[in-house]
């Protein structure tokens, strides 16, 4: 799925700076990643929610929509642990089993899903890619080569669609057509195009090695317009203000104080849950 | 000409833009295909309900195809690590996976249990084997972290994740690997990169 619109509309969270955002997000996903309870991730997804909301002026319709994949890989998640995870058991039935220690997990596992999904949510919809690769080329020290390679590939990553289409209307052409009598008159009509698995294969070969050709004469066309040169000056440098420290600072805390509040209650629990 | 042959030899980390290039030209190509394979997907998925997330395993093997293609066609060390990196920022941040940053741990021991095996022999040796232990591995390495991300332990199919994974990855992430080397080698398009110079004996 393309989150990434094409244009990212003003808002206070589309101002603050992409490497910056994008260390945030990092920092509180691995933390997420050690928590195990419930209550925890539905706090700091709720807290994500209205940050994407307000700060990143996001719409809610677009909102609930971009999360509907979450969603359901959530309900799955709970729905397999409920069902195979070993523990007191809540409630049987011939071969189906359904535990408390299941239900435990998989609401967290579920939850932990919803919060890292509605914080990626809320610095896609708010970031432009290509200010994000300007970004860590200037503020996080990636190379220059890696940097323009990389926004070379976005451009091509737009591209592709089009060329698949172009590809998969060359090969329809030169393709086998379906004869009388091979299939039932009335479901597939005569004359069409006939498709196996093999030519989803063959059109990804095809766009494989038109898009390896087209990366090389890329390849030439970027050394030859001087990349890789030093010293090398750029066009409206990007900064990191003390806007953008303190807005790392205030969710970062704000994360902390939310575990470390949920240690204190006793409601935090560790990996240690799962075994 | 032998000259230059020479530098090339003895550069083993020096990047040529043109590779770097095709690390992302893989990685944007088999992020659009994965993309547009997962759309029929979904059906299966939710087919199988509450098991959807079982029956994904089987395709797990489609993830680790960049490193094994990008190691055997530009034979350097760390080509196999950088693929599945590049790819998984490509995935994140132009595709918007819904993974987020994480991915890029799971990309970097990906493309570490599938270099593992090439690194061994020197990048020199792109068998059937060589290709089969690199999907294994590659499958292999990074389901422990799976495991502990996505809170397999301690389940009843635990083991059988496991199996599924790494068979997908001997099948899709090894064997279809080398038919798609293979096949690009007979195209000509990679006789400009360590492949073709291996192989036209330059």
């Amino acid at each position: 799925m393309i989150l990434n619109p094409a244009q990212v509309p003003d808002s206070p969270l589309a101002r603050r700076n992409p490497t910056v955002k994008l260390a945030v997000l990092f920092l509180a996903s691995v933390a997420l990643l050690f928590v195990l309870d419930p209550v925890t991730p539905a706090v700091i997804y709720l807290a994500g929610f209205i940050g994407a909301a307000v700060g990143g002026r996001i719409p809610l319709r677009t909102l609930l929509a971009v999360q509907l994949p979450f969603f359901a890989f959530a309900a799955g998640v709970l729905t397999i642990n409920v069902l195979s995870r070993p523990g007191t058991a809540l409630w049987e039935e011939g071969p189906v089993r359904l535990t408390v220690e299941g239900l435990v997990v998989g609401a967290a596992l579920a939850g932990r899903t919803l919060a890292i999904g509605i914080l990626s949510v809320g610095f896609l919809l708010t970031t432009d890619s290509l200010a994000l690769m300007t970004s860590l080329h200037q503020n996080a020290r990636l190379g220059a080569r890696p940097s323009y390679a990389l926004m070379a590939g976005h451009r091509l990553l737009q591209q592709l669609p089009g060329e698949w289409a172009v590809i998969r209307a060359a090969q329809s052409v030169r393709a086998p057509l379906r004869r009388a009598g091979t299939v039932r008159q009335g479901t597939v009509r005569q004359g069409t195009v006939r498709r196996g698995p093999g030519a989803f294969g063959r059109a990804g070969f095809a766009l494989l090695v038109q898009s390896i050709r087209r990366g090389e004469r890329m390849a030439q066309s970027l050394e030859s317009r001087g990349l890789g040169l030093t010293p090398r000056t750029v066009w409206r440098p990007v900064h990191v203000t003390s806007v953008d420290l303190a807005f790392g600072a205030v969710v970062l805390a704000g994360l902390a104080t939310v575990i470390g509040v949920a240690g204190a209650l006793g409601l935090l629990r560790g990996p240690g849950a799962l075994f | 000409m032998t000259a230059t042959a020479t530098t090339r030899r003895t550069s083993l980390f020096a990047w040529q833009l043109k590779d770097i290039m095709l690390l992302v030209v893989l990685g944007a190509v088999f992020g659009f295909l994965y993309w547009a394979l997962v759309q029929g997907w979904i059906a299966l998925s939710v087919a199988t309900g509450p098991f959807g997330d079982l029956t994904q395993h089987v395709l797990l093997g489609g993830w680790l195809l960049v490193a094994p293609i990008a190691i055997a066609i530009i034979r350097r060390p760390f080509a196999g690590i950088l693929a599945e990196i590049i790819a998984s920022v490509i995935e994140v941040v132009f595709l918007g996976s819904a993974v987020g940053p994480l991915l890029l741990v799971a990309a970097a021991l990906q493309g570490a249990g599938s270099e593992l095996p090439f690194a061994l022999m020197r990048y020199r040796r792109y068998g059937w084997l060589v290709y089969a232990v690199s999907g294994a591995l590659g499958a292999g390495l990074v389901f422990f972290y799976s495991a502990f991300r996505s809170g397999w332990y301690g389940t009843d199919l635990l083991l059988l994740r496991l199996v599924i994974q790494v068979v997908s990855g001997i099948v899709i992430g090894g064997l279809l690997a080398k038919v798609i080397v293979d096949g690009l080698a007979r195209t000509g398009v990679v006789d400009n990169f360590a492949i073709g110079r291996a192989r036209l004996g330059a």
